[in-house]
């Protein structure tokens, strides 16, 4: 079965036809080309394609993409303004926060939203708000450091 | 994953329809972390993905007092929506405030992004023994309202779980939301869980006790999780401490509970394992409580 959505991504608005078993992943992957989300688990357990819809974080492969009829989405592309990275991106090129980099844009985006609701959270903070975020380099000291830096700025 | 048709349904007829048709595999989704993977993993095979999140009532949560409360006496007590999520739960002033043992419960549920999503009704009607709501609302006496094509029903939360995934919801019946008498004043909880790692993962043991003391006695309620076919009161447990929470009476409701529980051998531990840490765990929720007690 076919579903017409509109969503918005980024900022920029959507129509688009999705079926009913496809996710919201692989909606933003293979239909509208957004590919920060990565396809880890699929399991809601790795936190690779975690997006932020309508101001929280999920692991967009446990959303149906009809599910998503209407929401606001954002993603790592949309971070970077004017060719400026967003200060969380900045802080984890710092901090060296990188290793392979697939975990990287579900990283940057449960810190953000994490930021957004909680601008100066604690380490402790920190690490919880990142539990369903897995980093096999295991750089997650690095990661920590880099979030927050960008909470003491802010 | 294999295909199906997704439906949202403009009411609660509309669904029951679907949830009921007798040529098709349905099931209800919500949240959808535990139906995706499912599905995903071919352990369910729906033709029918019908969403209930919006239809009415299912995303209330708050004081209630024109329905009658379950148990005995009615009165004011909370509402909590069947797509209500673990994170609103766990962050709500109200249940924070009156029903803490039920934040705590809701906020050791999976990671962040699982619990912006899984829904309270998902936690229950998936019915797993190690659902992590279930033991806070054993010992909240929560009731569940079901609402159906034959009408509506409220079932005692002890009588919803019936088995592993095993639960007692009629075809077409959909899960409305919880019941959660208030509690009376001085009302002390405590919710434990043990997992493999800190966070993020499912319960090997699960424990909820709440002290409900009341003219220099206390009336205790002791629930566990993961260690049985279904979650579990433990009442023999609750009988020790009956008569006392000294270091004696908490040795022998530590052991009273594992004598109520039927723990199994999986992933997650081993039976010895979960036994012993059955008694660990009730030693230390009640002594948790026991330090908040009034002095007598």
């Amino acid at each position: 079965m076919l579903h017409e959505i509109t969503l918005t991504v980024n900022g920029d608005p959507y129509v688009v036809a999705v079926r009913s078993h496809h996710t919201l992943l692989q909606v933003l992957r293979e239909q509208l080309g957004i590919t920060s989300p990565k396809r880890g688990c699929e399991n809601g357990e790795c936190g690779a394609c975690t997006v932020i819809m309508d101001g929280l974080p999920v692991s967009s492969c446990m959303v149906l993409a009809a599910e998503a009829d209407g929401a606001n989405i954002e993603t790592a592309e949309g971070l970077a303004e004017e060719g400026d990275l967003h200060p969380l991106q900045q802080a984890f090129l710092d901090h060296n926060a990188i290793q392979c980099g697939f975990c990287t844009p579900g990283m940057l985006m449960s810190s953000k939203a994490l930021l957004d609701r909680t601008p100066h959270p604690s380490e402790d903070e920190i690490r919880h708000a990142l539990v369903g975020n897995l980093c096999r380099c295991t750089g997650y000291v690095r990661i920590v450091d880099a979030v927050q830096d960008v909470a003491k700025e802010s | 994953m294999q295909p199906f048709d997704y439906y949202r349904p403009d009411g609660y007829k509309q669904a029951f329809g679907l949830l009921s048709d007798p040529d098709k595999t349905a099931v209800a989704i919500a949240g959808g972390t535990d139906v995706i993977p499912l599905t995903r993993d071919r352990h369910l095979q729906p033709d029918l993905v019908v969403d209930i999140k919006g239809l009415p009532g299912m995303r209330d949560l708050g004081l209630n007092s024109i329905e009658p409360c379950c148990g005995p006496g009615t009165g004011e007590c909370l509402y909590v929506g069947a797509a209500v999520t673990m994170n609103e739960l766990a962050r709500s002033d109200v249940v924070q405030g009156s029903w803490p043992i039920l934040a705590d419960a809701a906020a050791a549920m999976g990671n962040e992004q699982i619990r912006n999503r899984a829904t309270i009704g998902g936690n229950i009607g998936t019915a797993s023994p190690a659902a992590d709501s279930a033991p806070a609302l054993y010992v909240l006496e929560a009731c569940v309202l079901v609402k159906g094509l034959s009408g509506d029903r409220s079932i005692p939360i002890d009588r919803f779980f019936i088995g592993p995934r095993r639960h007692a919801l009629k075809r077409g019946e959909i899960i409305a939301g919880l019941l959660v008498p208030r509690l009376p004043a001085g009302a002390i909880g405590h919710h434990e869980k043990l997992s493999r790692r800190k966070a993020g993962d499912l319960s090997i043991v699960s424990v909820a006790v709440l002290a409900l003391p009341s003219d220099g006695h206390v009336d205790w309620r002791v629930a566990l999780g993961a260690v049985a076919p279904t979650p579990v009161r433990a009442p023999q447990a609750e009988a020790a401490l009956a008569k006392g929470h000294d270091a004696e009476h908490i040795d022998l409701a530590a052991a009273a509970a594992y004598g109520c529980s039927r723990p199994i051998a999986d992933i997650r531990s081993g039976v010895e394992y979960r036994q012993a840490m059955i008694v660990n765990l009730v030693r230390r929720s009640v002594q948790s409580v026991v330090n908040r007690l009034p002095q007598a």
